[in-house]
């Protein structure tokens, strides 16, 4: 990357820079020339030298327009390639333009061939190395033109009136001596100026990236901070809604016993609310069971203990077993359908049989008598794929985005069975994902609903290719 | 029909409905149950009773109070006297209840609320048959 160039914006600027300048150098110029018209008039031939500054003072002000303009221009390739061969235009020119110079005011007698230097510098500032050799090269060929020309008579010598009778211009050794030395210290300035350069952009390029870098990790921690955040709302409303769920039975089951303990009830009615109030009572109890169970798939999220290969298809089979008598009274189909040889998946036995009987459980509870539940096991190359599918109540499409909620429960789900937590898939979701699995829902309200529960197979390795 | 005047539970669980209707039946009052905010507010403008009891989360949790609030708008009902139940408010995350507006109720009984109460309360607004109270 020795070679790499500024990138746009910050060359068309530096651009703008050469050009204001190059202002400076008009103004110099101009000055060299009144003074050395003041000490020596007659001297130097005035026309051909103010001639050449009011050429740069204009090609400069064009320069100006130009650069304008490219500023206001599209960013991108064509651009950066613009500013480039643009910036060298512009050192060709003021080389041409010294050397014109140099040749009506002395030629090699005048020490402001020095000046080339500024160009090499300003080329490797701008553009590349390699650019900053080649202006150093067309510099000392330019001299060496103007000044060879000048030794053998093509082009006029305008001598300095300073040296007196001394006339360099034909020495052919101090010639020689004078245009080597001059292209040595280009080619050196080039190298050296261009090098620091390299460094520097390298520098700049590093502080960058570690700005980005330190970016992106600022704005990790704010995702990290947000996740936070809403994990702890999270654990607020679910304490809440927790709160509201377990007092409300509480507080009509206290209610209901002072009814009956206040005489208000007449003497026929008390036994049926006092099996009312048991009910409630047991629906209480298995309220406060489901929330353990949640509990618990919860705080596994962070422990992968007691996994292991578990045989999806035995754990069904035995669910099947128990619900085929609730199955069969109420007059309800149930079919299974389980591929052979079905790998493996990584689960807790007990608690896979809890996700079956949530599924299986729901199927029977929300299908009316008549209706089919259809269970199928199979698996993919990485998955096992469980499905249980229902031709009862479905769940209609406002309530599928929140079925997996806790105590959510849709309404045609509480109207068709008023008893019933909304736990239940809640936990199923947990221990499925917990396991790295997934649980998806298509349903209908009123045709049916399907679940499907995918797990990675334990037998396929995922870090390493089997 | 009873004695006195006509109280409207409005409340999700039916199991407490049910109370409240046999202790305030006992005692004289006419009752009427409705389980869901909306059919609460459609009995009332059917026929006003004279006393609300009104739960303040149901189904949804803002539902009591968007109950209440269509009451305190609806000039033929905002003179019905509405007690509130809450099973919240000494909750400690009682500061989590999900609306930032004033609750427009008459009063607000903590459940469980003792039947003594209930009772008391519903003579002091409904002890007179409707039409036998001027202003």
């Amino acid at each position: 990357m020795e070679n790499q160039i500024p990138h746009e914006a910050e060359l068309i600027e530096r651009i703008g820079w050469l050009i204001r300048l190059r202002w400076l150098a008009v103004l110099g110029t101009g000055s060299a020339i009144a003074l050395s018209w003041l000490l020596f008039p007659g001297a130097l031939p005035l026309l051909p030298l103010i001639a050449v500054t009011a050429a740069i003072a204009l090609y400069n002000s064009q320069f100006r327009l130009y650069n304008r303009n490219l500023m206001l221009g599209p960013a991108g390739m064509p651009r950066l390639r613009q500013a480039q061969r643009f910036a060298c235009i512009q050192i060709l020119l003021d080389l041409v333009a010294l050397a014109i110079l140099l040749h009506f005011s002395g030629g090699v007698e005048n020490p402001m061939a020095v000046f080339f230097v500024f160009h090499t510098i300003i080329a490797s500032i701008l553009l590349s190395r390699t650019i900053s050799f080649v202006m150093g090269t067309v510099a000392a060929a330019l001299f060496a033109a103007m000044t060879g020309l000048e030794a053998t008579g093509v082009l006029q010598h305008y001598h300095l009136p300073m040296l007196g009778d001394a006339e360099p211009y034909r020495m052919t050794g101090y010639l020689l001596a004078v245009t080597g030395t001059m292209a040595l210290t280009l080619w050196l300035v080039a190298y050296m100026t261009s090098s620091i350069t390299v460094r520097l952009r390298q520098r700049d390029r590093e502080l960058l990236q570690s700005h980005q870098a330190s970016l992106a990790k600022s704005r990790q921690l704010e995702v990290l901070n947000e996740r936070l955040r809403r994990i702890d709302a999270e654990r607020t409303r679910f304490l809440t809604l927790v709160t509201h769920e377990l007092r409300a039975p509480i507080n009509t089951i206290h209610t209901s016993m002072e009814l009956v303990l206040s005489g208000y009830l007449p003497p026929e009615k008390v036994r049926g609310v006092l099996k009312r109030l048991m009910e409630r009572t047991e629906e209480l109890s298995d309220l406060v069971s489901d929330l353990l169970r949640l509990a618990r798939a919860r705080e596994e999220a962070s422990r992968d203990e007691q996994l292991a290969a578990v045989q999806s298809a035995d754990v069904l089979q035995s669910v099947v077993e128990l619900m085929k008598a609730e199955a069969d009274s109420k007059d309800i189909f149930l079919s299974v359908d389980v591929a052979p040889d079905l790998a493996p998946v990584q689960a807790h036995p007990d608690r896979l049989k809890l996700v079956w009987t949530n599924l299986l459980s729901n199927a029977l509870k929300y299908t009316e008598p008549g209706g089919i539940v259809a269970v199928s096991l199979k698996q993919t190359p990485q998955h096992v794929v469980g499905i249980v599918r229902d031709t009862g109540i479905g769940i209609p499409p406002e309530d599928q985005d929140r079925i997996f909620e806790e105590f959510y429960r849709a309404e045609n789900a509480r109207t068709a069975s008023p008893v019933g937590t909304g736990v239940g898939l809640a936990i199923v979701k947990r221990l499925i994902e917990n396991w790295g699995g997934e649980i998806r829902l298509e349903s209908e309200a009123g045709l049916g609903s399907k679940f499907v529960v995918r797990l990675p197979r334990a037998d396929v390795g995922t870090t390493e290719e089997a | 029909m009873g004695t006195k005047g006509s109280v409207l539970v409005i409340d999700d669980d039916p199991d407490l409905c049910a109370a409240l209707q046999a202790a305030l039946q006992a005692n004289g009052f006419t009752v009427r149950c409705a389980h869901q905010g909306s059919l609460g507010l459609e009995m009332m403008r059917e026929a006003k009773p004279d006393l609300v009891f009104l739960d303040i989360i149901m189904r949804m949790p803002t539902e009591g109070v968007w109950v209440s609030e269509e009451i305190a708008s609806d000039p033929q009902l905002r003179d019905v006297p509405v007690v509130m139940l809450t099973s919240i408010v000494d909750s400690e995350h009682a500061g989590d209840f999900p609306t930032d507006r004033p609750l427009r109720a008459h009063m607000f009984l903590d459940k469980p609320v003792p039947l003594s109460e209930v009772l008391e309360i519903a003579e002091r607004f409904a002890g007179e048959p409707a039409g036998a109270t001027q202003g």
